[in-house]
């Protein structure tokens, strides 16, 4: 059912007595389809396999497929202060430098267990804003992942009008 | 030109005019033209229809542009609104921000706004519970402020009235210090809301009882609602954006659709109310002048009364800003206490713990309520060393947590099966009265004006030395009943929050029953301009416990009813 079929549905329960707005429309636009990146993309498919190797395909999606990289690029573009933005930018150079000096080949062309290599060394580094990009990276990961349409829908039972409070129910085992 | 003139007039001529459009402005909008009058209803914000003009209402989590988080710089540039829970990026339209509407803060004061069709009723938290005559008797009983010219008594069927048709659920629960009203079916108490009930009852013998709260949400529809093109709240707990379903009371839903229905409302969006025009010949008000927004042209309209509802402190500062030769001082300020005695609701004390019990429980959906505790100190007689008294809030939570250690499948494992916490959290926050005094107060100030040329208000209101005492109480008391109760890991916290995030601000034109100690009298009519009425927070003579605003409405159809029959029988 899309949302137009839903608001239609609504407006027959109240009389019909609505227009239906423009956003009724707009069930599928998934808000990132609007975003411009303004990634390169080498950079994209960068960012792409970082959240890819923090959350991985196995037999549901990972974090790539799920464009979860767009929404880390457009959160940190949209939503942070201009330090965290360029801590992250840095950060993304960082992984690629580190990629070469210890396989001598591109992130891209490392195997996964490389490339979480790259990542966790970094979140061990000395280096503050190394820690800080991988923190940042790994935080907007799991919230993209966790906050995206498959994983909601389709993983953990999200509800948008559950229509009941249920105040005591066993625990399932 | 003078035919032109008179035509002129004639157009701008209503029998009555509402300012404001929320919770009690659309209360007034629905009696008066409910009971045949012309009536224009000015509203100084844009115009937003119900549903329509919802844009956030409908939205799945991935939808919204950040998932929930606020752009860079907005809550910097908000200070003060950004402080408000109900404040982000799926409910930012509905609040003004801070740099259009100014105001000076001679004391510290987060002044929380929503200037639209419906005002703040889109956004409030929903609890409609009666005041008792506890709360009516207060003043007169401890000495403070003024005596209420009305008893619960008097406002019993005016609850009674607005509870049917806003749509209200709750448990009859027979508590004399929050009586029953006419209810929907309540929402549940979860086990360990129902079990610290039971606890309390044990140990204090029914002088705590905890109950679910009364709310303004239809848990199941009455021809009246539906009458309203509303229907059953579908728990979405997504209030604050509008909700497409009417599931809980705004005047967007309720009162206002139903007003334009009878097709003598008039809605003017984009109206600032400069003043109450007073003629100095017929000794009352003749209409209101109104500066556009987009214009910024002046414009006046006439009417028979007037209805003051455009939120508590912007209606004291239309009063002080409605000034002639009669009321050099604010219409109707003879005595001088227009604007004094400001008063609002403690927010800032919460305290939190956990419940090691029922463990095998959980809950399930979602609930847009809590319970709630009832006053239960200085109730029947003064028994500590500050005045008055505090609701609570209660809710247990069985709330989880994910594991996000790992990297890769091991973190993918740990955030997608999250475990239920091996306690329940528990918490209540402190909802005080506040004592009204002449001390706080608000005022024009002498030279900043808004971009609409009108003078900012000043407002100087703060806690007092029975405010601290009252909060210590609220620690010990709560401490104590949840120690009673088994809970552990007991933590209070004092945020010392700024008066005004509350929302619950009140006062400044208050009622009474002499006029050189009050401003409104028991219909809330301006003792010296009988055709104006204040019926918002501006009237409120003290504060009490309760979320007000369900007060207001009932105090708005009671004047609405008396203005009406006053008109009628040309007294006005």
């Amino acid at each position: 059912m899309n949302r137009r079929q839903i608001v239609k549905g609504m407006a027959a329960t109240m009389g019909g007595l609505l227009v239906l707005p423009a956003w009724a429309s707009a069930w599928n636009t998934a808000s990132l389809q609007g975003f411009q990146s303004k990634l390169s993309g080498l950079e994209e498919a960068l960012l792409a396999e970082i959240v890819e190797t923090i959350i991985p395909e196995t037999d549901t999606p990972g974090a790539k497929k799920l464009e979860v990289h767009r929404f880390v690029e457009k959160i940190i573009t949209d939503c942070y202060d201009q330090k965290s933005r360029t801590t992250f930018a840095k950060g993304l150079t960082r992984v690629a430098s580190m990629a070469t000096q210890s396989y001598a080949k591109p992130f891209l062309s490392c195997t996964p267990a490389q490339r979480l290599e790259v990542l966790t060394t970094m979140s061990k580094s000395a280096d503050a804003d190394e820690q800080n990009f991988i923190r940042l990276a790994r935080s907007l990961t799991i919230r993209g992942y966790l906050s995206s349409e498959y994983v909601m829908t389709k993983l953990m039972g999200y509800e948008m009008a559950p229509g009941r409070y249920l105040g005591c129910v066993p625990v399932k085992a | 030109m003078a035919n032109l003139n008179t035509d002129a007039i004639k157009r701008r001529t209503y029998d009555a005019i509402v300012i404001g459009s929320g919770i009690s402005g659309g209360w007034a909008a629905k009696e008066l033209t409910g009971k045949g009058l012309k009536t224009l209803v000015l509203e100084r914000g844009r115009e937003v229809k119900h549903v329509v003009d919802y844009p956030t209402a409908q939205l799945h989590p991935w939808e919204l542009p950040n998932r929930g988080q606020m752009r860079s710089g907005v809550n910097e540039a908000n200070p003060v609104v950004s402080k408000c829970y109900a404040f982000g990026e799926a409910t930012e339209q509905f609040f003004v921000k801070d740099a259009e509407h100014p105001y000076v803060q001679e004391k510290p004061f987060d002044w929380i706004r929503g200037y639209q069709t419906g005002g703040k009723s889109l956004l409030w938290a929903r609890q409609t519970q009666r005041w008792s005559k506890y709360d009516f008797e207060g003043p007169a009983r401890d000495g403070f402020a003024v005596e209420w010219p009305i008893s619960y008594d008097d406002l019993a069927p005016w609850y009674s009235y607005v509870e049917k048709f806003a749509g209200i659920s709750g448990n009859r629960d027979g508590v004399a210090a929050l009586p029953d009203g006419e209810f929907l079916p309540p929402h549940p108490m979860n086990c360990v809301e129902q079990y610290f009930s039971e606890s309390m009852a044990k140990t204090f013998g029914g002088a705590r009882p905890i109950i679910i709260g009364r709310c303004a949400h239809i848990t199941q529809p009455q021809p009246i609602h539906l009458e309203q093109g509303r229907s059953k709240c579908a728990h979405r707990t997504l209030c604050e954006r509008g909700c497409p379903l009417g599931g809980y009371f705004s005047s967007n839903a309720s009162t206002l659709p139903w007003a334009a229905k009878t097709g003598k409302m008039t809605l003017r969006p984009h109206s600032v109310v400069h003043s109450i025009i007073y003629d100095e010949k017929k000794q009352k008000a003749v209409g209101v002048r109104v500066i556009d927004s987009n214009t910024k042209e002046t414009e006046e309209f006439y009417a028979k009364i007037i209805f003051v509802n455009a939120a508590a402190l912007n209606s004291n500062l239309i009063l002080l800003n409605s000034t002639s030769n009669r009321f050099p001082n604010g219409l109707g300020n003879d005595n001088g206490l227009l604007g004094k005695y400001i008063a609002f609701h403690n927010y800032r004390a919460t305290i939190n713990a956990n419940y090691e019990g029922y463990l095998d429980k959980t809950t399930e959906g979602r609930r847009p309520n809590s319970a709630y505790i009832p006053r239960f100190r200085n109730l029947l007689k003064q028994e500590t060393d500050f005045l008055r008294g505090y609701a609570s809030g209660f809710s247990a939570n069985r709330g989880q947590r994910d594991d996000r250690n790992g990297w890769g499948e091991d973190l993918k494992t740990g955030i997608l099966n999250p475990k239920l916490n091996d306690f329940w959290s528990v918490g209540s926050h402190m909802m005080g009265e506040t004592i009204p005094k002449e001390s706080n107060y608000v005022a024009l100030d002498k030279d900043q004006r808004d971009p609409w040329g009108i003078p900012q208000l000043r407002i100087s209101v703060d806690y007092d030395e029975n405010d601290v005492k009252m909060t210590k109480d609220f620690f010990e008391q709560l401490t104590e009943m949840y120690t009673k109760a088994g809970f552990t890991n007991i933590r209070t916290n004092d945020s010392n929050r700024t008066p005004g995030l509350d929302i619950h601000e009140m006062g400044g034109v208050r009622m009474g029953k002499d006029p050189k100690t009050s401003l409104l009298n028991e219909w809330n009519q301006l003792h010296h301009c009988k055709n104006v009425f204040v019926t918002d927070g501006a009237c409120m003579t003290s504060t009490a416990t309760q979320n007000p605003s369900l007060t207001y409405m009932a105090f708005t159809a009671r004047a609405a009813d008396y203005a009406v029959k006053q008109l009628k029988a040309k007294n006005l």
